[in-house]
């Protein structure tokens, strides 16, 4: 399956991180890594409900708490595939969607992550969904351009 | 994080087909009736009236009960739902990344407290 192949099926989201490869992979399946980040802003993924289980079968599960609110919101998933360090595949049991992360090597401690997230709803599987929003939706526009500069 | 409730997704099984997306994105410009909506697509009326359901059926368009012409209205926050989502998704992962980013700042910090220095164990 070719990149493009690969942007065209699914949400796409990359970023480069000045760090060597197996250290980016063990902070996706560390809790002690994981605690730091996982969390989106303003959410905490705290360690001690962090429970990581990284083979075929088994769970991935955290606890999000809202640091305003103090609202938790627990997740589960399993993993499909730990290749330890080059992919990462999570399963999601509460929204069935699946996440593979790529960990491209790009040499002097620099490391690109791709996420790719499939079975997300249908109609942003492909170009031509989103040429169709692109040239009606201003918001969903910006969205578009936002993903294709995002690998910087 | 947000998990896809019915509404949503059958929202988005409605977008999957690529005509609806067309009728949909013709919509946003403004109301069009069936035979407007039936020009572009080179479908017959039955035909465009089918996929109407089905995007009247989730909520994203709406039609008056008036005579033959029954212009078809997008339903702004039914779509919008959907783009939320897709843009809840994307920032879920940027905010993730920009700590993860900081976070391996900090763990390059710890190990090596001066710029320029070599590592020393």
């Amino acid at each position: 399956m070719t990149d493009q192949r690969a942007q065209a099926d699914t949400l796409t989201y990359t970023r480069v991180f000045s760090a060597p490869r197996e250290l980016v992979f063990r902070c996706m399946i560390e809790p002690e890594h994981l605690t730091h980040f996982w969390g989106p802003k303003g959410v905490s993924a705290p360690l001690e409900h962090i429970k990581v289980d990284a083979r075929p079968g088994g769970v991935f599960e955290t606890v999000m708490v809202d640091d305003a609110g103090g609202g938790r919101y627990p997740t589960r998933a399993v993993y499909v595939e730990v290749a330890e360090p080059e992919r990462l595949v999570w399963t999601e049991t509460h929204s069935g969607m699946t996440m593979t992360a790529t960990f491209v090597d790009l040499g002097d401690a620099r490391t690109e992550v791709h996420i790719r997230q499939t079975n997300v709803p249908e109609a942003f599987h492909n170009p031509q969904a989103q040429a169709g929003f692109a040239t009606s939706l201003d918001r969903f526009a910006a969205y578009v351009g936002n993903l294709s500069n995002e690998s910087g | 994080m947000t998990a896809i409730d019915d509404r949503l997704d059958a929202t988005f099984t409605a977008l999957a087909d690529p005509t609806r997306r067309a009728i949909v994105a013709r919509l946003a410009q403004g109301d069009a009736t069936v035979n407007e909506l039936a020009g572009p697509f080179a479908m017959t009326l039955p035909g465009i009236s089918k996929h109407l359901k089905v995007l009247e059926r989730c909520g994203l368009i709406s039609r008056t009960r008036r005579a033959q012409f029954r212009p078809c209205h997008l339903e702004r926050e039914a779509l919008d739902a959907a783009v939320d989502w897709i843009e809840e998704s994307r920032r879920t992962w940027t905010e993730r990344f920009d700590k993860l980013d900081e976070h391996l700042r900090e763990l390059h910090n710890e190990r090596f407290p001066t710029t320029g220095e070599q590592a020393h164990d």
